[in-house]
């Protein structure tokens, strides 16, 4: 590349990337190697005066405002940027609903004159700071688990795979297990249920697992933990709440699904050819997945199930899992990040007079984006 | 005091159809439109950080990731951390020359961390020379960008010659003459240009390699105890993305989050409606259009117990902040907005998705229309023109009629000397006295009649709205007309009463 | 809402010449360090302790009642020394605060129940909401509004607060009147 090319980079193009969750926004700048700030996704509601999830809209006009004020917020508290004239870098989940994206869209042509928008399967590009293009992805994050296999660089979407089995499920079991034996566990908020869970629970071993579920286990569970909230109040946490709250993770719901049977179905419903492959590259990435303890369970969960009667065309033998260079849970905003610093941005992203004359976002679910050019 | 802390309880509709108290509204004195936070468009003034109240150039501060060289916050309470001196003895405890120097070391006077808690040596300057810390996987991750550039600028241009190659129309030298490129270059003696195939194909990065082995579940949580003080919360981790600490002993200190001064610009007339200063310390600012300098403020004084069905008595002080005299009167209140005289001559756009339109601001569309000063700038060229957005309804239940006075009164100019004269009122206004009751250089109490509606319960709250028409003098001069012009300007008020009281 | 007639018992108060109002019943030690610019109001139960160091206050000051305006110390080696507390102009202390500032700038808000903390630095045209405790040596800049305990930045005040502030010191002290004795 010429050297003024590069010197243009530095100075000029800030492209602000941001991955907007369920639970965490993570928000940077393309070419750098972690985001700035990962904030929870909520903002304080002007009318009301609470805080509120930007996920809890009622309708696509309040979407609207708390997306202006979420956006607002992430531009002159975080990124410290004017939004006007910049290109930005979304990435999203590849089962995101219409109705979130089209209103971002719109709240960042219309509202904040974005003058480029790029927006970025979470699954495909969180292979681009391995550099490998044949993965399965599992994303478990806050609302739900996705598991998508991309084959050469293409998200095989036909086998997708998703069960709301992730941090919000976590937090419902670990309030009616905690309610046992401590009282008054409906008043405590979301965001200390999550603490407690990340400070105290964890994804035990198979073997103790199945211990727990004979109905007189004969192993010493952990050692239970008091949790101090405000005041003098204090929360027992017994030991094996925090051993098998995570347990729904692995337990076959009434269809017969569970973590470990969604991963292989997903890789039953790819061709042949690939399936070893696949089952030799996992990627898994989302905040729940850093929980101590669960990719060692969710490995012997998966050869066990391999020995089951439905698994018995599947031909592989062994799981191999990749380590990204970053954290679970900013593993899909670095490869945005990668691909924002690219040409890509300029080659494949939606100026804003094309938005204008169309008024909608091109999404792989729409006839009209998916046809074939000779 | 309720405009600081409080309850709005006087709101005015901005053009957008947002309702705000007049504390948080501009006046744009050009399109002479209210505008509101929500209408303007914001931009990034400056960067300076809060603590050492220290401007940084917008380059510095990118380099710098947007934080602040100097100060730090505490990784543990993100309170702002104190560097703190202590002495040590001389190196050499015999030698007589050597002093005992200083050294310095960070501590936070809240939750008391210091840096000696995470094994930071003390520096011996007073800032700067705290050691930083590098992402482990900088090298990987910069090889893998570098090459993806490469990739992706390669399909680039072999896209666009593609797009070249297909125009190929004409004869070439080759057809006409049978001689070849690589003939001629032989000739003239230039070297021969390789076959795109043989030309080195950027490198590809190398994929990581997959392990059958995973981290494993620490054997100390299953027998250890669990000291809560020494794992880190959710929020402390997540403020170091990159690192994400899970002890409390690799928390390092952070440096402070810089903060920016913004300046808003109407997003019709593209002019600046609030430029701050530079200063950071500075609370002027260098342009200020705010709403409460231009439109006359309504304050309630008192109002009468609400009944459902029954007329009450309602007293509001209005008081006008501008140096010229103005007249205000009375209209009645609809709760949709207008629409503006911008949006009328501009083509309208389908959307399928949304309840409101968009529109295309034309640069040339703003031709003499009524009081507008024809001061209107075409919009400037390096600039795209803004979109403005359909204003909504307004969306507040208006459930008491005020009877609208016929007669109008007069609000005479602010007058900031007049704080220290004594002497008395010199304004002689003939007023009717059923509607104003007070008055006092620039200020004046109006009664009104309220009617809450028949059907509302007790203890329902009672909105009431009208139209306050002023007239404005616009004090730009432009090169058509030389002296202020004078312009009737309305704004929607809407008053909260608060709850009802009794029924008929 | 406009505001009230506040009143008060006239033998309570003293006016001064420069238009201040200060109530008989509060505790000003060292009052020689004290000077109250002009038009402030010190009401009843407050403590102003000019014996420490001095304390400066501008114009249109309320210091509302029970409230402690103490200068900060610093520590060193050799002892503890006291620095002296300046405020700005137009600056509103809530009922039961504790100021401990090295300095307040002008047009500050400080709500009810407020501790800030030992020299802290208030600058022109911020908020500090009720029941707030700030940390030790907190810089609090202009147009920020803090709260919670610690005090964390909780959002921005509008541009036109020194406005607010002037109007509203300024219609306090006018409404401030004695009872009338009919």
């Amino acid at each position: 590349m010429p050297l003024y090319e590069g010197i243009g980079a530095i100075t000029d193009k800030l492209v602000v990337v941001i991955d907007i969750g369920a639970a965490y926004t993570k928000l940077g700048f393309s070419g750098e190697f972690s985001p700035r700030c990962i904030i929870r996704s909520e903002v304080k509601c002007k009318d009301t005066g609470r805080v509120r999830n930007i996920r809890d809209y009622e309708n696509a006009q309040d979407l609207y405002d708390l997306l202006v004020d979420f956006v607002h917020m992430l531009y002159f508290k975080y990124a410290l940027l004017s939004p006007k004239d910049r290109p930005v870098v979304i990435i999203e989940s590849l089962l995101c609903p219409t109705i979130f994206r089209e209103t971002l869209a719109k709240v960042l042509f219309c509202h904040y004159e974005v003058s480029m928008m790029l927006v970025l399967p979470s699954h495909l590009v969180c292979l681009a700071p391995l550099a490998v293009d044949t993965a399965l992805v599992l994303d478990v994050g806050y609302t739900e688990a996705i598991a998508i296999p991309v084959c050469h660089g293409l998200p095989v979407i036909h086998a997708w795979q998703a069960l709301p089995i992730a941090s919000q499920a976590v937090h419902g079991n670990l309030k009616t297990l905690l309610t046992a034996c401590n009282t008054g566990i409906n008043s405590i908020s979301e965001w200390t249920i999550e603490d407690i869970k990340v400070r105290c629970c964890f994804v035990t071993t198979q073997k103790r697992a199945q211990e727990f579920s004979k109905a007189t286990p004969e192993i010493t569970t952990c050692l239970e933990v008091k949790y101090p909230l405000e005041g003098s109040r204090t929360l027992t946490i017994p030991g094996k709440v925090r051993e098998t709250v995570y347990e729904i993770f692995f337990e076959e719901d009434n269809d017969h699904q569970c973590m470990s049977t969604m991963i292989l179905d997903a890789i039953l419903k790819v061709n042949v050819d690939l399936r070893i492959k696949l089952s030799e590259n996992i990627v898994i990435m989302g905040g729940t997945a850093m929980t101590p303890g669960f990719k060692n369970r969710l490995k012997d969960e998966l050869y066990k199930q391999l020995k089951s009667d439905r698994y018995s065309k599947l031909k592989i033998t062994k799981f191999k899992f990749h380590s990204p260079p970053s954290k679970d849970n900013y593993t899909a905003w670095l490869g945005g990040a990668i691909y924002g610093c690219t040409e890509l941005l300029s080659m494949k992203g939606l100026s804003r007079e094309n938005y204008l004359k169309e008024n909608r976002l091109p999404d792989w679910a729409n006839m009209k984006d998916n046809l074939r050019t000779l | 005091m309720s405009y600081i802390i409080g309850s709005d309880v006087v709101r005015y509709a901005c053009t957008c159809g947002i309702l705000k108290p007049i504390s948080k509204l501009y006046f744009c004195r050009h399109c002479l439109e209210v505008r509101c936070g929500f209408c303007v468009c914001h931009e990034v003034d400056s960067h300076f950080c809060g603590k050492c109240a220290e401007n940084l150039p917008s380059s510095e501060a990118r380099l710098k990731k947007n934080r602040c060289g100097n100060c730090y916050d505490c990784p543990s309470c993100h309170q702002q951390l104190t560097t703190r001196a202590a002495t040590v003895g001389p190196k050499n405890p015999e030698d007589p020359k050597a002093t005992p120097r200083k050294v310095f070391y960070l501590l936070c006077l809240l939750c008391r961390w210091s840096s000696r808690d995470v094994g930071i040596p003390d520096q011996s300057a007073v800032s700067g020379g705290w050691p930083e810390r590098e992402n482990i996987h900088a090298n990987r991750l910069q090889e893998i960008q570098d090459m993806y550039k490469g990739i992706v600028l390669l399909d680039k241009q072999q896209k666009l010659e593609k797009d070249k190659k297909k125009q190929r129309r004409y004869m070439s030298f080759t057809d006409r003459t049978g001689i070849t490129a690589s003939m001629l270059r032989k000739r003239v003696g230039l070297p021969d240009i390789p076959h795109p195939l043989l030309k080195p194909k950027p490198k590809e990065p190398e994929p990581a390699v997959a392990k059958e082995d995973v981290e494993e579940l620490p054997e100390e949580l299953l027998t250890k105890p669990v000291n809560l003080c020494e794992v880190t919360t959710m929020e402390q981790r997540l403020v170091q993305p990159e690192w994400q600490p899970i002890t409390v002993e690799k928390l390092f200190p952070i440096h402070k989050q810089l903060s920016v001064k913004r300046s808003q610009r109407c997003r019709s007339c593209e002019h600046n409606v609030s430029k701050p200063e530079y200063n950071p310390n500075s609370i002027k600012f260098k342009i200020q259009l705010f709403a409460c300098f231009h439109i006359p403020e309504v304050r309630i004084v008192t109002v009468e117990p609400l009944r459902a069905g029954k007329t009450c008595e309602l007293l509001l002080k209005f008081s006008n902040p501008t140096q010229h005299q103005t007249v205000i009167t009375f209209l009645p209140v609809t709760l949709e907005m207008e629409e503006t005289k911008i949006s009328e001559q501009v083509t309208e756009d389908k959307s399928v998705v949304d309840d409101y339109l968009l529109e295309k601001k034309q640069p040339l569309s703003l031709t003499g229309t009524g009081s507008q000063p024809s001061s209107l700038l075409h919009a400037s060229l390096s600039r795209q023109p803004s979109i403005t957005v359909k204003p909504r309804p307004i969306a507040v239940p208006v459930v008491a009629d005020i009877t609208i006075p016929t007669s109008t009164f007069i609000l005479p100019p602010r007058d900031d000397a007049a704080e220290y004269d004594d002497s008395g009122d010199t304004h002689n206004i003939q007023d009717d006295s059923k509607l104003v009751i007070w008055r006092k250089s620039n200020k004046a109490v109006v009664k009104l009649q309220v009617t809450p509606k028949e059907d509302l319960k007790i203890g329902d709250e009672v909105v009431a709205g009208f139209t306050m028409q002023h007239i404005y003098v616009n004090t730009i001069t432009t090169v058509d007309n030389k002296e202020p012009q004078k312009c009737e300007h309305k704004v929607k008020v809407f008053v909260t009463l608060g709850n009802l009281v009794g029924s008929e | 809402m406009e505001m009230q007639d506040i009143n008060y018992n006239k033998s309570e108060y003293v006016e001064t010449a420069s238009g201040n109002k200060v109530s008989r019943q509060t505790v000003l030690c060292g009052s020689q360090n004290i000077v109250l610019q002009g038009k402030v109001i010190v009401q009843s139960d407050a403590i102003i302790r000019g014996d420490l160091a001095n304390v400066r206050t501008g114009r249109y000051c309320i210091i509302s009642k029970e409230a402690v305006i103490r200068p900060p110390y610093k520590k060193f080696s050799k002892g503890v020394a006291f620095f002296p507390l300046t405020m700005g102009d137009h600056v509103f202390v809530g009922e039961r605060s504790i100021v401990n500032a090295a300095v307040v700038g002008s047009y500050v808000y400080i709500g009810k129940n407020v501790v800030i903390g030992r020299r802290c630095v208030l600058k022109d045209c911020c908020v500090i909401e009720d029941d707030t405790i700030l940390a030790p040596e907190t810089v609090v800049p202009p147009f920020t509004k803090y709260s919670g305990s610690p005090g964390m930045q909780i959002g921005e005040v509008p541009e036109c607060q020194q406005d607010l502030m002037i109007d509203f010191t300024r219609s306090y002290y006018q409404h401030f009147v004695p009872t009338k004795i009919i």
